[in-house]
């Protein structure tokens, strides 16, 4: 019997609309979530596992020498394997030709994840085999440079191998530092015949491991207890290639997202279960005095609640499954595989965000509403401000709760939670001192005293709507403005026509007859930067090499995409002192004014750290980790390097350049950057319909914070109308007083956005915070526009009836 | 005459077909004088008053109030006009919650711009013998003390035509002849017209005039 009659209930409420922003928001708060989470799972599972590959395996340690192994050989590993790999560069002889390449020697573990595609003679084929001792592999363009046909002798160092195969896919392509040079990979059994490596030659160690993730964690403390300086470990959750990084953030972003978007829908939800436990005091009171027990109707609610609960979690699921996979859809062609199923998180964070939600915002005013005696209603006292706090209380409680579920950081949800209290209470209290006390009468003698006196009498509930204001407008601008950040970096780290082709190895002599010819076919060229390697000592402890060699340039002008983050660029008038990265400056323990010697080919040269620089590295132009003052340099040989835009339609120029300077390497990073930016359109595309779905939470909560407002003033209107106060006197009151709302709600929300925005870059994105003055308009203009125009919507709706039957619905 | 109907006609839709509430109800009311409008409930008495007093538009017919047609005026105007000449007692009080007595009762004097609202007012109050009771809002008065409120209200708008409906109607016998005695007490001290709805067979004999609807019709 309570079945059908909540049922009967639940059906009623349906069709009278009361309940439709209620359940639409709580079907939208689901379709984000378990859209965005389902994303996001799936997308970081192709991830980790495009990673492992790119990566080689789960954890990779590097370093300068062997003295790792000792410690390896104490390590008792039962589930992980280990791979050891040898990186060094050197001079390949063909029986005609001779070249420059970049050698991986592997032991035969290699490959530890994913599989190499080679071709040979009859074909291409697939292996997870490492090249049998003798035998050697070698990338396409070496192949061709050394017009070198299968079975072929090649001569390395002091051995002769046999060109076996050529290497169209290996998966580690993250191990080669020497990526610019054409490849080769050689069993490391045949290293010592060689002979390659002699003391002070540079050759770099890989040390893969895969395996279970507490065997990792282990493997890695151990690396990390035993490392030298210059080594360095590289784990999964490090991926920094520029690809990685983009999706990376937009990952963070669409959490964040999801994360407003529940939260904005949490408000709505409160505030529409508000006014629904209005509308139904005299129902409860009816259902009393009719003799239903507390418990029967206890029930009655509580199935109307689970109703409404399944009704959101079946068309909130169904839509958040068909906005992920479109979302999938929309990038699964940048993935080789296909995407794997999502785990079951996805499906648990949702069902937690709608209990919460339940609890914190549904319940509370379901039992309030019980609590209400028949008396009431027979005195038609329908009232129900009193005490409301409580109320509120479980529902910060609630979006605290939430907010910690979703960043997963307690105080990161504190700062987010207290900023959007502190701030709503500035706002009320601004509200509060500027009204003054209230004076006697309504003040209907004109609109403005009218709207004045209304704010100043409804403190209370006008609090709760400047809450409710101040949350949508700060949290959809904080949504606009990291979107906008967002796409904005990524364009800056691509612009259009950046350099698409790098030519490195360029001689002294080549350098002037290359700009030549690039001149001679209009293609601008970037500066031609000259390149050396050097060893960095430092004077005082000269024992202490950081045995490392850096690619070092000098220039005068400092590059763009470099930012100095200490100290000073270049000063006119001294000619001494370089310039070093963030990174190695950390790595390496090197400060400002440190005095170093650097070691080249051709003589030391001491000088001095001059300035710190913070390189952007996903920029597609070179990039050094010291630079060096030009004159300190004079007399030192070195190669050039430098970059160029080639268009689409003079493809054939670069063929030719390559004919034409046979010792220089070109080579094209078009792809990457095509598909850099791809998926950086994809990514967009998916972000602008979780901005737009935001909006769109916000707008609800808006809407119903206004619409709450509204069921009180409709009764109050109707007596005005009554009383002879027009259409027109009734809507400019009402748009005072709501702009005046939205005024401030917006200059709060701002202030919110860019508190938010703040932490978000800081702590999020990790880039350098912003003021963003354009957050500061946007907010006052769209509050008032929205506020009001919600308001204007609402008024027009009170004035379409006749006051006869304004008051006939009261009752 | 400070009031006319001719062939008034209120019809709702209701379905397919329309409702007929009121059917050519034609009277006129001189100044200064009391109309009874009588009939069972559910009759349309309260309908007719509503036309009357320009709170809703009737399908056809006109009715003339003061001189001016208000058949003939949009809302924006039979506001102006309510807020000039009318002044409105209901069944169910119709107090705003959230003001004082006091303030209600200000309200009309306000609306019109008024110089002093608040001595209007206090007189008014003063006059239902609610003086005491100025500052307290409406639930908790009484419902005898709110319709005595609601009455100061209405006199309040020194309107020229006052319409009640079933003043009495939600309160006790006492009360009940407690507000009508006030209703004509207050009223014999101004000029204006009192329209007034009623079961009570009692009231109706007080007003100089009475007409009895059955069915949306005026009877004989
Ligand atoms: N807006 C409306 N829609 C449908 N029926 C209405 C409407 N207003 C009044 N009625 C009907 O018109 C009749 C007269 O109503 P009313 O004037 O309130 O009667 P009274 O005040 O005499 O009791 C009733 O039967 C009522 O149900
Ligand atoms: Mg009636």
């Amino acid at each position: 019997m309570l079945a059908t009659l909540s049922f009967k209930l639940f059906m009623r409420e349906i069709r009278s609309g009361y309940l439709t922003s209620m359940l639409l928001s709580l079907v939208l708060a689901v379709t984000i979530v378990s859209g965005i989470s389902l994303f996001t799972d799936r997308l970081e599972k192709v991830l980790s596992s495009e990673t492992q590959e790119f990566l080689g395996g789960d954890l990779k340690f590097e370093s300068n020498d062997t003295s790792i192994k000792d410690v390896l050989e104490t390590l008792n590993l039962k589930d992980s394997k280990s791979s050891e790999m040898a990186i060094l560069a050197s001079v390949i002889f063909s029986e005609e030709e001779m070249q420059l390449s970049s050698i991986k020697a592997v032991d035969n573990a290699y490959p530890l994840i994913g599989e190499l595609e080679l071709e040979n003679s009859s074909g291409t084929y697939k292996t997870t085999e490492s090249p049998t001792p003798g035998n050697i592999w070698m990338d396409e363009r070496l192949k061709n440079l050394l017009s070198l046909e299968y079975g072929d002798k090649i001569y390395l160092g002091d051995a002769t191998f046999v060109f076996e195969a050529t290497i169209i896919y290996e998966p580690d392509r993250g191990s080669t530092n020497f990526a610019f040079a054409p490849k080769t990979i050689m069993n490391i059994g045949d290293i010592d015949k060689t002979n390659l490596i002699q003391p002070g030659s540079r050759v770099e160690y890989n040390y893969l491991f895969t395996g279970p993730d507490e065997e990792i964690s282990q493997i890695r403390n151990i690396l990390e207890e035993n490392r030298n300086q210059g080594d360095d470990i590289e784990s999964l959750d490090e991926d920094d290639s520029s690809l990685g990084k983009t999706i990376d953030r937009s990952e963070n972003f669409f959490l964040l997202g999801g994360l407003i978007a529940v939260l904005l829908s949490a408000c709505t939800i409160g505030i529409s279960s508000q006014r629904f436990a209005r509308r139904h005091i005299s129902y409860v009171a009816i259902l009393k005095t009719l003799g239903m027990n507390l418990f029967q109707i206890r029930g009655l609610y509580l199935l109307l609640f689970l109703y409404t609960t399944l009704l959101t979690l079946v068309l909130g699921l169904t839509f958040g499954w068909l906005l992920q996979s479109n979302f999938i859809s929309l990038m699964d062609s940048y993935f080789p595989t296909e995407l794997p199923a999502p785990s079951l998180y996805p499906l648990y964070v949702t069902c937690v965000t709608v209990l919460i939600c339940q609890f914190g915002f549904i319940y509370p005013h379901i039992s309030k509403l019980l609590d209400i005696s028949p008396m009431r209603v027979l005195k038609n006292d329908i009232s129900f401000n009193q005490n409301i706090l409580p109320i509120f209380f479980m529902g910060l409680m609630a979006f605290l709760l939430l907010l910690y579920i979703y960043t997963n950081q307690i105080t990161l949800s504190l700062i987010i939670f207290s900023g959007v209290i502190i701030f709503s209470f500035i706002g009320i209290g601004c509200i509060y001192l500027l009204l003054g006390k209230s004076k006697l009468g309504l003040g209907a003698q004109d609109p403005i005293s009218l709207a004045l006196s209304e704010l100043r009498r409804r403190r209370l509930s006008n609090s709760f709507q400047i809450f409710a204001f101040t949350v949508a407008i700060g949290l959809s601008l904080i949504t606009f403005s990291a979107s906008k950040n967002l796409l904005g970096s990524w364009q800056d780290s691509i612009p259009e026509n950046s350099p698409n082709n790098f030519a490195i190895n360029i001689t002294k002599e080549d350098k002037e007859s290359m700009k030549i010819f690039l001149a001679g076919n209009d293609i601008e060229v970037d500066l031609f930067y000259p390149v050396a390697n050097a060893q960095i000592v430092r004077t005082k402890d000269k024992d202490d090499i950081i045995d490392r060699n850096f690619n070092i340039t000098w220039v005068e002008d400092l590059p763009g995409q470099n930012e100095i983050v200490d100290g000073d660029w270049f000063q006119e008038g001294v000619e001494n002192g370089i310039s070093i990265s963030d990174e190695i400056a950390e790595r390496y323990n090197l400060n400002m004014n440190d005095e170093i010697i650097l070691q080249m080919e051709d003589g030391s040269i001491e000088t001095y750290i001059q300035s710190i620089r913070a390189v952007n590295w996903e920029s597609f132009s070179p990039n050094f980790f010291v630079i060096g003052h030009p004159s300190l340099f004079k007399e030192k040989s070195s190669t050039h390097i430098t970059s160029f835009f080639i268009p689409e339609a003079k493809q054939k120029v670069a063929a030719e350049l390559m004919r034409e300077f046979r010792t220089v390497s070109v080579f094209s990073v078009e792809e990457l950057i095509k598909q850099v930016r791809d998926i950086v359109n994809q990514v967009t595309k998916a972000l602008n319909s979780i901005l737009l779905l935001t909006c769109l939470s916000a707008l609800f909560l808006a809407f119903s914070a206004l619409q709450d407002g509204f069921d009180q003033r409709r009764h109050q209107a109707a007596i005005l109308r009554t009383l002879g106060a027009t259409g027109r006197f009734i809507r400019t009151s009402s748009l005072i007083e709501f702009s005046i709302l939205g005024l401030v709600s917006g200059l709060l929300g701002s202030a919110i956005a860019q508190t938010g925005v703040y932490f978000i870059e800081a702590r999020v994105f990790e880039t350098i915070p912003g003021f963003y003055p354009e957050i500061w308009f946007m907010g006052p203009i769209i509050g008032i526009l929205i506020v009001s125009g919600l308001c204007l919507y609402l008024v027009n709706g009170l004035m379409k009836q006749s006051p006869k039957e304004l008051l006939k619905l009261q009752t | 005459m400070i009031l006319t109907t001719k062939n008034l006609r209120k019809e709702v839709p209701s379905g397919e077909s329309n409702l007929v509430i009121l059917d050519d109800i034609t009277f006129n009311l001189e100044e200064g004088k009391s109309l009874a409008i009588t009939g069972p409930s559910g009759s349309g008495k309260s309908t007719l008053l509503g036309l009357l007093a320009g709170l809703d538009t009737a399908t056809s017919g006109e009715i003339v109030l003061d001189g001016i047609d208000l058949h003939l005026l949009n809302e924006e105007e039979r506001a102006i006009l309510r807020k000039d000449k009318v002044g409105f007692v209901f069944q169910s009080f119709e107090l705003l919650p959230s003001l004082t007595a006091l303030e209600n009762v200000m309200l009309p004097s306000e609306l019109k711009s008024e110089d002093n609202p608040r001595k209007k007012g206090e007189y008014f109050l003063e006059r239902v013998g609610l003086s005491d009771r100025q500052k307290h809002y409406p639930n908790q008065l009484s419902g005898g003390e709110q319709q005595r409120v609601a009455i100061a209200r209405a006199f309040a708008c020194s309107a020229k035509i006052l319409f009640a409906d079933e003043p009495t109607g939600n309160l006790d016998p006492k009360n009940g002849k407690l507000i009508s005695d006030l209703l004509f007490e207050v009223n014999s001290e101004t000029d204006n017209a009192l329209v007034i709805v009623t079961h009570d067979q009692d009231l109706a004999s007080q007003c100089d005039k009475k007409i009895e609807l059955k069915l949306g019709k005026i009877i004989d």
